[in-house]
Formats: C-alpha cells, sequence, structure tokens
C-alpha cells in the first residue's frame, strides 16, 4: 500500500479537491517561473527592464491553464496564436519542435511580438505547450524599433514570421535564423531575447515533467482540463450575480498619426444576460491607414481586461475565465484590422478599448470599476548607429497615471490595468544608450478632479548625446483627454515638446517618427487620469495632501475642489470651504451631475463623422 | 568588577529573538547546557520583556549577569517600524527633476487584474523630497555644479518641516560622491547631531530607485532602531548584564550594536535569519551538506536553502510586500531594500491561517488568517472561522486539551463542529477527510515555497534533508518532506523558538559592495584587485576595531555577473587569491557553471561576460566552536500523554497513535507517533522512522 501521506493519485478520485489545489498551484509556478527566466536571462531593455513579455502554459489542446505574472492584454492573445500554429502544423507536431510565429494576419498581434511555444510529450503522447511571447526591440521595417504608428501597410513594418519551426524534431532552422538576422537592426541582441524565451520552455519543460513523473500523465491531462472548467465555472458563478442589461460608451482616439487630426472613434456595448457577457466593438471607425489597427486577438484581451477587473481577484488566470465572455469586433474595423492594414502600435488602440469598456461597464456598477487612464503606453524609440557604425536601438514604454476608481483616487506612477511593464533605472540606461535623462518625475495640475481624483502624470526629458537618430512616438490623448465618470472631471491632455524652454522649442503632434540631432531634448508629458464622483465631495484632507505635496496649486484646489488652505497652519480652512463648497452646488441649480463628462476639442463634432463612417458601411 | 566567570558556573551565549507575540530566550553554556524560555512581547518596550525574561532565567537558575558571555539579538523593531509606518519624520534630497523616484518605484503590479490593489505610501511625503540643482553624467564627471547656497535653503526648509532625519540619494553618485557628500557637511553644519545617510555610503549600486529606497529606508528607522538598542543597553546594564550585544542581519551574519545603529537597513530581516543560519550550524555537525530550512509559525512558512554547507542569498528584497516567492519577479510591492539577505520564500500559510471553500468549490488555505487573536476556533477567545490549526487538532495532531505544556488550553470540539459546518459540509465530506484536505493544501502552499528557492532555481530537492522548526513547522515536515520526495527531516531541539536557538551559531559578519561594471576578459585585473583590495581593507578596519584580531579575520570575495546586455546577475564566489590571467577565465566558468545551472543553459561563447558588483564579506571568526558537542536540556520533562486515535489521510484513516517526549526516541522508533514538546509538535506519519542523535535532533527517516 502507498504511504498515506504521499502525494495524492488521481487513480481512485476523479474529483479530489487536495490533489487538484495542489497541482492547481504547481501549473501556476511553472508559468511564474517561465516569467522569471525571460526577465534574467534577456538582452534588450524593452524586455529585461520593461518587461514587455508574458508567459503562459496550455494543455495538449493547447488551452490555456495559466499565465504568468506577467500582462494582462497578452491572455488573450496567446490562445489565438497558439491554435494558428496548430492548424498550420496538424499532424506534423512532434517532440523536439519549437514554433514561433509573429504575423498579425495569422493570429499574432503586431509583429515585434513573437511568439515561441514548444510542445512537450510524454511517451508519444502531446501532454501541453510552453507558451511566451516577447516585444523584440526590432523587427526590421522603416523605422527603428518598429513600433511606428505612422506605417501605412504591413510591408513598412518589418519581417512577417507566419507560423513556422525554429526546431524541427531537434534540428535548428538555420535557415530561419540566417534570415532572420539579416533583416533586424540589433540581431545579436534579439536573438538573445528569443533564446530567454527558448529558456523559459526549456525550464516549463523540466518542471512539468516532474509534475507528470508525481502524478501520471492521465491524471495530469485530466486536471488540465479541470482548471478551465473550474475557472469558468467561477466566472460563470460572478457573473451570474451582476444586473442584466445592455450599456454603450463612445471615446474618440486623437488620429493615427498619418491622417493628422482625424479623429477615431471607439463604441462598446456591453450586454450582460444570466452568467454570460458579450463586449461588443460594433460601431467603432474602419479600419485606418496607419498602424494602430487592433487585431481581433488582442481586442479579446482588451475587453477581458476590462471585465475581469471588475470580478473576484481569486479567478484563475487560465481560458476558462474568458469563456463566458464573448468579445464582438467586426472585420475591417479598428478593433479586428484586414490585409494589408498596418498595426505595429496597436496597443495604444487596445488599452483605450478596455478604458472604454470601463466606461459601459460604469454605468451597470456604479460603486465599482474605474475610469480613463493616461491612454495607455507611450511608446518612445530612438535609433540610429555609432560613429563606428554599430547599431543601437532604444525603445520604451511608459504609462503611469490611472483612472480614478469608484472607491479610490487614480495611482499616480503606476502601469496601466492592461499592461505592467516595468520602468527601466534611469541610471542603467545612461549607461547603456546615448541617452541622458533630465527629468522623470509628476507634473502638478494635471489629474482629473472627482470625489476620487485621477492619477497624477508624470513627465520625460530625454536628451539624445549621438550624432543623429530616429525618434518615433506613439502617444495619444492629446485632443481626447480621459474622461471623468459621476461628476468625475477630465484630465489634462498628453504633451510632446522638442527642446522645451529653448528658443528652439518646437511642439510635436502625438505619432511622429523624425530625425533627432545630438543635444536635441525630446520631452513627453502623460496624459493626467479621469477623475470619479463629484468634486465637491472629495474630503478636504485628500485635497489638502495633494496641495501641500505640490500636486495641486492653490487655485485649483479652490476652483475645482471648493477647498481653501491654510498654508501657515496646513489645514483646511473649514469655514471658508463650507461656504465655497454651498455656493458651488447652489450655482449647479440643483442639476444632477452627468454620467459622463469629456473634454473634447471645442471645434469637435462628433456628427459628422459617425455619419460618414455609418455611410462607409 | 571583576570578570572571571564563578567557580563551576559555566558561561553562557545568550540568544533573544523577539517576535510580534513571543520573546524566546535561549541560554547555551560551552558545555552544552541548554536554558530556555518563551514569554510575551512587551509591545511598547520590547526591552522590558528582555530583561524580564533574563531575570527569569536568572532566578530559576542561580545565575547572575556576570554568567552571561555574549547576547545575540534577532529583533523586528526595524520591520516593524517599516509596516506600521512608525519610522521617523524624514527628509529625502534628490537630483533636480527627478523628485519622485520614491514613489514612482518601478510601474509593476504585483496582480494581473485587480484594480483594488493599492501602492505602498512612499515612506517620505512629497514635500519633504525636495530636489537640488546639480547634474552628474554617466561616467561621472560633474556637468552642473552643486550650489551650496540652495542646500542651505533645502534643508533649512526640512528642519523647519521638523524632520527628524535626512536622506540623500542623487542621480549617478554611485559613480562620484562628490555632491552627496558636500550635502552631507551641509547637513552636519545646519543641524550637528541630525540623523542622516548619504546613498554612496548606504549602497553605492547603480540603479536610481534601488539606491533611493534602500537610503531612505536606513534613515527613516535609524533612530528607532538607535534609541532601541540604547534603551536595550542601558536596561541591560541596569540589571548587572554588561555582556556585549550583538545584532543579526538580514544576511545571517552578527554586527555589533553600534555598527547596527549606523546601518538598521542591515537589520530588518533580523528574525527569520536566526533559524536558517542554526540549521546551517547544525547541519555541518551532522555532516549533511545540502538542506532545506523550513520555518512554520502561526501567520506565514518560510524555506531556504543551505548548499555545500553555505547559506543562500538574495541581493534585494521587499519589506511589507505581501507573501513573497522570495525577490524572485519584480511584483512591485512592498519597500525594496537592495541589502544581501538571506533568500527567504515566505507563503501565507501558518497555524492561523483560514480555511474555506469557494464558490468554485475548491478547498482554499490563507492567505487570511485569524491571527493571535481571536486565533483558531479552539483557543475559545471569539474566532469562527476554522484554521489550520483547528484542522490539525481534529486530526488529533495536536493535543487536544492544551499546548505549551498546558499553559494554554484547547476546546477540540469547538474546532470540530467548525471544520463539519464550514468546511465539511459543503465539500460533503467527512470532518476528518476535509481537515486532511486543508492540511494537504496548506502544505501545497509551503511546497511552492519551498520549491521556490530549490526547484526553481535548477536543485533537484530530493537530495536535501529538510530542516522543520518554529511551532507549526515539525508538524508538517515529514509530510512534505515526503511530498518532495526528500528522505530526511531534522527537528532541531527547541524547535520552536529555533530562531533564538540559531543566534547562538551566528559569526560576525560585514558585507560590502560597490558597482564596477567591466568586461572580464578586456578588463585590466589591477584595477579589479585594486577595487577589491579596497573593500578588503574596509572589512580588516572593521573587524580589527571590534576586537578580532588578524588570525581571526576572515574574507571572502564575490562578483556579481551577467552576459553583456543582460540586467539580472548572478552572483559567484571568486578566488582568494587577487585576480591573475590563469584565474579570470575560473571565474568565468564558475559564473558560466551556475548560469547554466539555473537556466539550462550557456549563452554562445560570443557574448562576454560582464562583472557588475564586487563584493567582499569580512567574517569575524570565533575564538572557540560555536557548537558544542552535546545538549542538556535542562527542562524536566512531563510524563508524556496517552495514546490518542490520529488520522492520516483516507488511505490510511484513524490510527491509535502514541505519545512521545523527545527522550523516548533514544531507540529508532516506528511511526506512526507524535513527539509533544515545550514549544512544538512533531508528526511523525506511518512508514516513517524517528530517532534521537547525540545532539538532540529528531531524525524522521522517510
Amino acid at each position: 500500500m502507498n504511504a498515506p501521506t504521499a502525494a495524492p493519485t488521481i487513480a481512485s478520485a476523479t474529483r479530489d479537491p487536495i490533489a487538484f489545489e495542489l497541482f492547481k498551484n504547481s501549473v501556476a509556478a511553472i508559468a511564474d517561473e517561465m516569467a522569471v527566466t525571460v526577465h534574467r536571462t534577456s538582452y534588450t531593455s524593452v524586455v529585461k527592464n520593461n518587461m514587455d513579455f508574458s508567459t503562459a502554459f496550455a494543455d495538449g489542446d493547447g488551452v490555456i491553464v495559466a499565465q504568468g505574472l506577467t500582462l494582462s492584454g497578452h491572455l488573450g492573445a496567446i490562445p489565438v496564436a497558439l491554435q494558428s500554429v496548430m492548424k498550420c502544423f496538424e499532424g506534423d507536431i512532434h517532440p523536439g519542435d519549437v514554433f514561433a510565429m509573429n504575423d498579425p494576419f495569422e493570429g499574432g498581434m503586431h509583429l515585434p511580438d513573437i511568439f515561441v511555444f514548444q510542445p512537450i510529450f510524454v511517451d508519444g503522447k502531446r501532454l501541453a505547450f510552453a507558451c511566451t511571447i516577447a516585444h523584440h526591440t526590432d523587427v526590421g521595417g522603416r523605422v527603428p524599433g518598429s513600433s511606428a504608428a505612422d506605417s501605412t501597410e504591413i510591408f513598412q513594418e518589418g519581417i512577417r514570421i507566419p507560423p513556422i519551426k525554429l526546431y524541427d524534431r531537434g534540428v535548428k532552422n538555420f535557415t530561419f535564423f540566417r534570415i532572420f538576422e539579416a533583416n533586424v537592426r540589433v540581431p545579436d541582441k534579439v536573438v538573445g531575447d528569443l533564446t530567454a524565451q527558448l529558456s523559459a520552455c526549456y525550464v516549463a519543460e523540466k518542471q512539468f515533467l516532474e509534475l507528470v513523473e508525481r502524478y501520471g500523465a492521465d491524471t495530469v491531462s485530466f486536471f488540465m482540463k479541470e482548471i478551465n472548467i473550474y475557472a469558468e465555472r467561477v466566472t460563470r458563478a460572478a457573473i451570474e450575480k451582476l444586473p442584466d442589461g445592455e450599456w454603450s460608451f463612445e471615446d474618440w482616439i486623437d488620429d493615427d498619426g498619418v491622417d493628422r487630426d482625424k479623429p477615431i472613434r471607439l463604441f462598446v456595448t456591453v450586454r450582460k444576460h444570466g452568467d454570460e457577457m458579450e463586449v461588443d466593438y460594433t460601431g467603432s471607425s474602419p479600419q485606418v491607414r496607419g498602424a494602430i489597427n487592433s487585431t481581433y486577438s488582442y481586442s479579446c484581451g482588451s475587453a477581458w481586461t476590462a471585465v475581469r477587473a471588475i470580478l473576484p481577484q481569486d479567478i484563475p488566470n487560465a481560458e476558462g475565465a474568458s469563456r463566458p465572455i464573448k468579445v464582438v469586433a467586426p472585420e475591417g474595423t479598428i478593433a479586428n484590422v484586414i490585409m494589408p492594414g498596418a498595426c505595429a502600435a496597436r496597443a495604444m488602440t487596445g488599452f483605450r478599448m478596455t478604458d472604454a469598456t470601463f466606461g459601459a461597464l460604469a454605468q451597470m456598477l456604479p460603486d465599482n470599476g474605474m475610469t480613463a487612464s493616461d491612454g495607455g503606453n507611450t511608446n518612445v524609440s530612438i535609433g540610429g548607429y555609432y560613429r563606428d557604425r554599430k547599431s543601437f536601438i532604444y525603445v520604451d514604454f511608459t504609462c503611469g497615471s490611472w483612472g480614478a476608481r469608484a472607491f479610490d483616487d487614480g495611482h499616480d506612477g503606476l502601469s496601466h490595468i492592461k499592461g505592467n511593464m516595468a520602468s527601466h533605472a534611469v541610471e542603467s540606461i545612461e549607461a547603456e544608450y546615448p541617452i541622458q535623462f533630465l527629468s522623470y518625475e509628476f507634473v502638478p495640475d494635471k489629474f482629473g478632479p472627482g470625489k476620487y481624483r485621477g492619477g497624477a502624470p508624470y513627465k520625460r526629458d530625454y536628451r539624445f548625446l549621438e550624432g543623429e537618430a530616429v525618434l518615433s512616438v506613439r502617444a495619444d490623448r492629446k485632443r481626447f483627454p480621459a474622461f471623468g465618470l459621476y461628476g468625475g472631471q477630465p484630465g489634462r491632455p498628453s504633451e510632446n515638446v522638442l527642446n522645451p524652454g529653448t528658443p528652439q522649442e518646437e511642439p510635436l503632434t502625438g505619432k511622429f517618427t523624425r530625425a533627432i540631432h545630438r543635444g536635441d531634448v525630446f520631452r513627453t508629458v502623460l496624459a493626467g487620469g479621469g477623475g470619479w464622483g463629484d468634486p465637491l465631495e472629495r474630503d478636504p484632507l485628500r485635497v489638502l495632501r495633494d496641495v501641500r505635496n505640490e500636486l495641486l496649486s492653490d487655485a485649483l484646489a479652490r476652483s475645482q475642489y471648493g477647498v481653501v488652505i491654510d498654508r501657515k497652519a496646513w489645514a483646511v480652512d473649514e469655514a471658508v470651504t463650507q461656504a465655497l463648497r454651498a455656493s458651488a452646488r447652489k450655482a449647479r441649480g440643483g442639476a444632477a451631475l452627468p454620467f459622463v463628462t469629456h473634454a473634447w476639442p471645442a471645434d469637435f463634432d462628433g456628427t459628422d463623422i459617425r455619419a460618414i463612417e455609418a455611410a462607409k458601411k | 568588577m571583576s570578570t572571571v566567570p564563578r567557580q563551576n558556573t559555566p558561561t553562557y551565549r545568550v540568544g533573544v529573538d523577539i517576535g510580534g507575540t513571543f520573546t524566546d530566550i535561549v541560554f547555551l553554556s560551552e558545555d552544552g547546557r541548554l536554558l530556555t524560555k518563551k514569554i510575551s512581547s512587551s509591545v511598547d518596550n520590547y526591552a522590558l520583556a528582555i530583561v524580564q525574561g533574563l531575570g527569569d532565567l536568572f532566578r530559576e537558575h542561580g545565575l547572575v549577569g556576570r554568567d552571561v558571555d555574549v547576547l545575540r539579538h534577532g529583533t523586528t523593531v526595524g520591520s516593524n517600524a517599516i509596516l506600521e509606518h512608525k519610522g521617523v519624520l524624514t527628509g529625502l534630497i534628490c537630483s533636480e527633476g527627478f523628485r519622485d523616484i520614491l514613489e514612482i518605484r518601478n510601474l509593476r503590479r504585483p496582480h494581473l487584474y485587480n484594480i483594488v490593489w493599492n501602492k505602498p505610501q512612499p515612506l517620505v511625503e512629497r514635500y519633504l523630497r525636495l530636489p537640488v540643482d546639480e547634474r552628474i553624467n554617466a561616467q561621472g564627471e560633474v556637468e552642473v555644479a552643486l550650489d551650496i547656497a540652495q542646500v542651505e535653503q533645502v534643508v533649512d526648509r526640512m528642519l523647519v518641516e521638523g524632520v527628524e532625519a535626512i536622506a540623500v540619494c542623487l542621480k549617478n553618485s554611485y559613480l562620484n560622491p562628490v555632491h552627496e557628500y558636500a550635502i552631507k557637511q551641509v547637513i552636519e553644519s545646519r543641524a550637528p547631531g541630525l540623523p542622516h545617510c548619504v546613498s554612496h555610503d548606504v549602497l553605492p549600486e547603480i540603479k536610481e530607485y534601488e539606491r533611493t529606497s534602500t537610503t531612505t529606508v536606513n534613515a527613516y528607522i535609524l533612530p528607532i532602531v538607535e534609541r532601541y538598542l540604547q534603551t536595550l543597553r542601558a536596561s541591560l546594564d541596569a540589571a548587572g548584564i554588561h555582556a556585549k550585544l550583538l545584532l543579526m542581519q538580514s544576511n545571517g551574519g552578527l554586527i555589533t550594536d553600534a555598527e547596527a545603529a549606523r546601518m538598521p537597513v542591515n537589520i530588518v530581516e533580523s528574525g527569520p535569519a536566526g533559524g536558517v543560519v542554526g540549521a546551517q550550524a547544525l547541519a555541518k555537525k551532522l555532516g549533511l551538506a545540502q538542506i532545506v530550512t523550513f520555518d512554520m509559525g502561526g501567520t506565514t512558512a518560510k524555506a531556504s536553502i543551505v548548499e555545500d554547507g553555505e547559506v543562500s542569498r538574495a541581493t534585494e528584497y521587499s519589506v511589507g510586500g505581501g507573501i513573497m516567492i522570495g525577490s524572485r519577479l519584480l511584483t512591485g510591492s512592498g519597500y525594496l531594500l537592495r541589502v544581501p539577505a538571506i533568500d527567504l520564500a515566505e507563503v501565507g500559510a501558518g497555524g492561523g491561517s483560514i480555511v474555506r471553500v469557494d464558490a468554485g468549490g475548491a478547498v482554499r488555505v490563507g492567505p487570511d488568517s485569524a491571527g493571535a487573536f481571536p486565533g483558531p476556533v479552539c483557543y475559545g477567545k471569539g474566532g469562527t472561522e476554522p484554521t489550520i490549526t483547528d484542522c490539525n487538532v481534529v486530526l488529533g495532531y495536536i493535543n487536544p486539551q492544551h499546548l505549551v505544556q498546558g499553559e494554554l488550553s484547547l476546546d477540540a470540539s469547538k474546532s470540530r463542529s467548525a471544520v463539519a459546518e464550514k468546511v465539511a459540509g459543503p465539500l460533503g465530506l467527512s470532518p476528518e477527510h476535509a481537515a486532511y484536505a486543508a492540511f494537504k493544501i496548506a502544505g501545497s502552499n509551503m511546497m511552492r515555497a519551498i520549491r521556490a528557492v530549490s526547484v526553481e532555481r535548477g536543485r533537484d530537492v530530493r537530495g536535501f534533508s529538510l530542516f522543520a522548526f518554529g511551532g507549526n513547522g515539525p508538524l508538517f515536515g515529514a509530510d512534505l518532506a515526503q511530498s518532495l520526495g526528500m528522505k530526511l527531516v531534522v527537528v532541531p531541539p527547541s524547535a520552536g523558538l529555533f530562531s533564538s536557538f540559531g543566534l547562538l551559531y551566528a559569526d560576525v559578519e560585514h558585507h560590502y559592495s560597490r558597482t564596477f561594471r567591466r568586461v572580464l576578459s578586456t578588463a585590466g585585473v589591477s584595477d579589479i584587485n585594486a577595487a577589491w583590495d579596497k573593500l578588503i581593507a574596509h572589512g580588516r578596519a572593521q573587524l580589527e576595531a571590534e576586537g578580532f584580531p588578524p588570525e581571526r579575520i576572515r574574507i571572502r570575495k564575490f562578483a556579481d555577473m551577467h552576459y553583456k546586455g543582460q540586467s539580472y546577475e548572478l552572483a559567484v564566489p571568486a578566488p582568494d587569491a587577487p585576480l591573475d590571467a590563469t584565474t579570470v577565465p575560473v571565474l568565468e566558468e564558475t559564473f558560466a557553471k551556475e548560469y547554466e545551472r539555473t537556466y539550462g543553459h550557456r549563452s554562445p561563447s560570443s557574448i562576454p561576460i560582464e562583472m557588475v558588483n564586487i563584493k567582499v564579506i569580512a567574517l569575524g571568526l570565533p575564538e572557540r566552536a560555536l557548537v558544542p558537542e552535546a545538549l542538556h536540556d535542562v527542562r524536566a520533562e512531563r510524563p508524556a500523554p496517552p495514546p490518542r486515535q490520529v488520522y492520516f489521510g483516507p488511505q490510511a484513516g484513524w490510527q491509535r497513535t502514541p505519545i512521545l517526549r523527545r527522550s523516548d526516541l533514544a531507540k529508532k522508533t516506528d511511526g506512526p507517533l507524535i513527539v509533544e514538546d515545550y514549544d512544538s509538535t512533531c508528526v511523525v506519519p506511518p512508514g516513517a522512522t524517528a530517532e534521537l542523535d547525540a545532539y538532540g535532533n529528531v531524525l524522521i527517516r522517510l
């Protein structure tokens, strides 16, 4: 007889809650350990410092059972990519194979995101897939960093990798590696990062085989299915508790970087019935010329992120959790690009789709969720050549001002809920690249007021130290700032400037590609997060704290919140504050506060564009 | 006063470990006499409980102050000040344009879809983070000179605000401290005696957030720790105990109280380190090269490894980051300290962890805990949610009437009904099966901690022995070891207060590091050697000042290295002798081997290996061996309780199980059996054997 305290086996029990929980923990640990491996063995800043990568573990049918502590938005994309690879190689998947792909038109997201999948076999039977995706610092194309917002077709954006084998039954595909290395700007580093992905798969395989040894192959397969059944069950139970109904929300993207100042519409409808939800992006603009078109897989991740954020936290990060949440995104729209649309900078659209979805969800749940953030990360890529003709590429994705939450302020300086990028250490960047930072700090008076205020944005000043380089930037919310909800006010817009405070000062648009030269200083200021709830209801002590911390001026404390601070005592002047707030309320004349407040450009009248876009359909 | 010990009375080394709930005191004489005491901590003034506990032991055993040779101390005073935000009002002087480094942190979130989580409040509010205009570039050259008049204004403004300490951290100061030192001078002249720390002294390493956070924490807790140590010293002196006071550091080495007061950031994780060091010393005595330490108390379980006799160290960790799987993945939680610390993985699984069934029908254990109050249901202090301790009562592992040899009484029926109602009912299982499920799931959480420090770093844990201690460690040890395929569990004497016991086996130790970025194959060895020699000279000087003669000083060198272009380093030992053309390739190979062991591959030889930080550990060796040949616990053992029914899972079921005392294990005995100690309960499952070794350890073989 087995020793009774040995790890339980499934032989007898099909519903053994003990062994199941043990296994669930073990698989989650594999996905995290894969993430540690990529983080620690990668070479380019965007992967090792920015942490723009994800890891996951899937069962033998390619269904995700665990995601590592990486980027929320990727969870939706990995299954689509993996299914594409499996379909392409049906009947030709063997031990020793490793697959790669990046093509947005075959299940990818955008060209810099290269997926690496390794099937794991036990006794000839395919039991699992180790999955990684990393944002590569360069995959060729017209602009260093391969992330330009102003490309107009996929062929400008770099090398397209349809589903291929990196390794075929253990044999390295030298042909691919040779072609790949010849088409990217910093091949040794990019291949180094690809190796980091391979290492993560190796680590996953080793740990998974230990699990198989402990539990047996049948039990392991059974449990992996069971994790998704469980995840779906808890998600349905949570959705069931939400009110039924239908809610829509509209927001606008500044432009696509090509057709300057032509706003792009995002429209989302959330439908909830019983234990299912539908997130429908019908009504969003047709796909655009610039590279901000989202893929269906990425749009799914955007929708799921918002919905998951308002559900209980203990749902496993497995694919089953998204089964009850259907995502609709018509083909040929900004939410579902078709050939030959460009999409390198699609992340911005995805972040904005998440924000818009929060807008719809807030109508369903007035005390849960959040308002609009800074619009997702701003991409700054600086690429060029040193005097010795060696190339350098600095790629950074930076975000930080959250929208206010229904129950608390938005965060100052924290990665967007849809991403989880880390910030590079300024000193490490300066040690490795011809770039010097002149500032990286919060900017006052920019967050959206509210009972709970939006997050304070930060600015970064980059001074360029080499001869010449190409600077490519993708920012948004310059013309359409983050909205406020339930009486909360919008945040202030983003800004891009070249050589601020000098005679050469030059305002810049949100999305552009241009040359810069030695000594040029590029400043980017994020947009402020939107506020939630009536600013007159904000706890005056919170206003005091912001004033004291020089994040809010006295003038705005008075005009936005009706709060007056006694600077000598560092206290709220209660009497004046009460009087101010009373008269501000009176001035409203008892009018109800609007659900949403935008700060769209004065000359913007969306009705024309809406009509034109409707006619195009 | 005579320093000669009284005749026939041995002198004692004393270990004192303060936790949130209990203060543990252990006396050990050179000939192995062991005296122990567990008393409630005096939270308002920790020194009170220490002096009271020492006084109790003196009275019980007829000792006086001069019988104590040295007092070794582990304390949570530093971590409590951080966690409870009870440090002093601190100012932070930073570079113009970089006022918010401390608050922006690294932007990372510790959960994927969580919008409720909040960033920890910065320890210094923005109005006390004041920039000065200056710039040092990435080559260490001054580009914008410091304006002293502006510094004076900034310092004065802070003084007006009433700061009690000032931290200084400027960009690129790791390369050139000239501006930081100039600011230091201004502080010293404007505010003589005001505690202050500059980052170049605290952590001369690249990465501004890590350096700023570490320097700020040091300043923030410095006056608290200093005051505490002064009070403790004065209380000891008043009680006639003039023995030297040594503090445990997070890295497992001891420092003097004076040094701890200067660099308190080194003693923040003082508590858990003691147990690991104690296990390391015992393992050496037992000839066990590879061990996993497992320390489980009321709220958390912590694991670490000792490999080839060496503890494993992390280069940074977070305080209050919630439950951490070591320092493994940048999570963005807690307060970051970049100081060497014993690499502990911690999970929220302790005796107080609450057990429930979730909406999906899965059993969940923790991370919420019933804590010391109301505590487990069986304590009868108002707890209503079943905990792991309640499950252990249901299973018969824990004595159904009382703990701590009668000092705490239990009500087993309360445990049974809570488990039946809240767990067994919803699952459709018997209470004992449900309790067993919770026991195994708690165990699986703890296995994550053990795996994080072993398997996930490429170590095959099956070749390791498990050292189980803490109040609940010996209860879970055998089961965990079995699940992980380990063959031997060691339950040390006084397992429940082993963290304090372990203090007695630690060495005096100072760690130094400095950023020194060079590609190894092209760097001049004389440069590297000169940099290392400087750190070594610091170490020697410090130890000599503390009274160590040269022959009792040992220097060890390490280097943090990576493949050029990577951002994460592995620390590897460097040869003792200065580097030369033959030893550089040896160092490179040491790194490559460690890299391969950890990540499963080496990088192509075309990628050069780069050294990032050089490090030195200066050890002050004891005059005599610290571990005695044998231990004699002088506490009188109580008679063993009668056998009871104990549940060992659905297959083995209930078994009539003898309850033994440690001394009953002189001969190898077959499980199932339970050893009830004063401070812990050890479970030996069926199929395992247990015996006592010469050092008082219970050895469980599986």
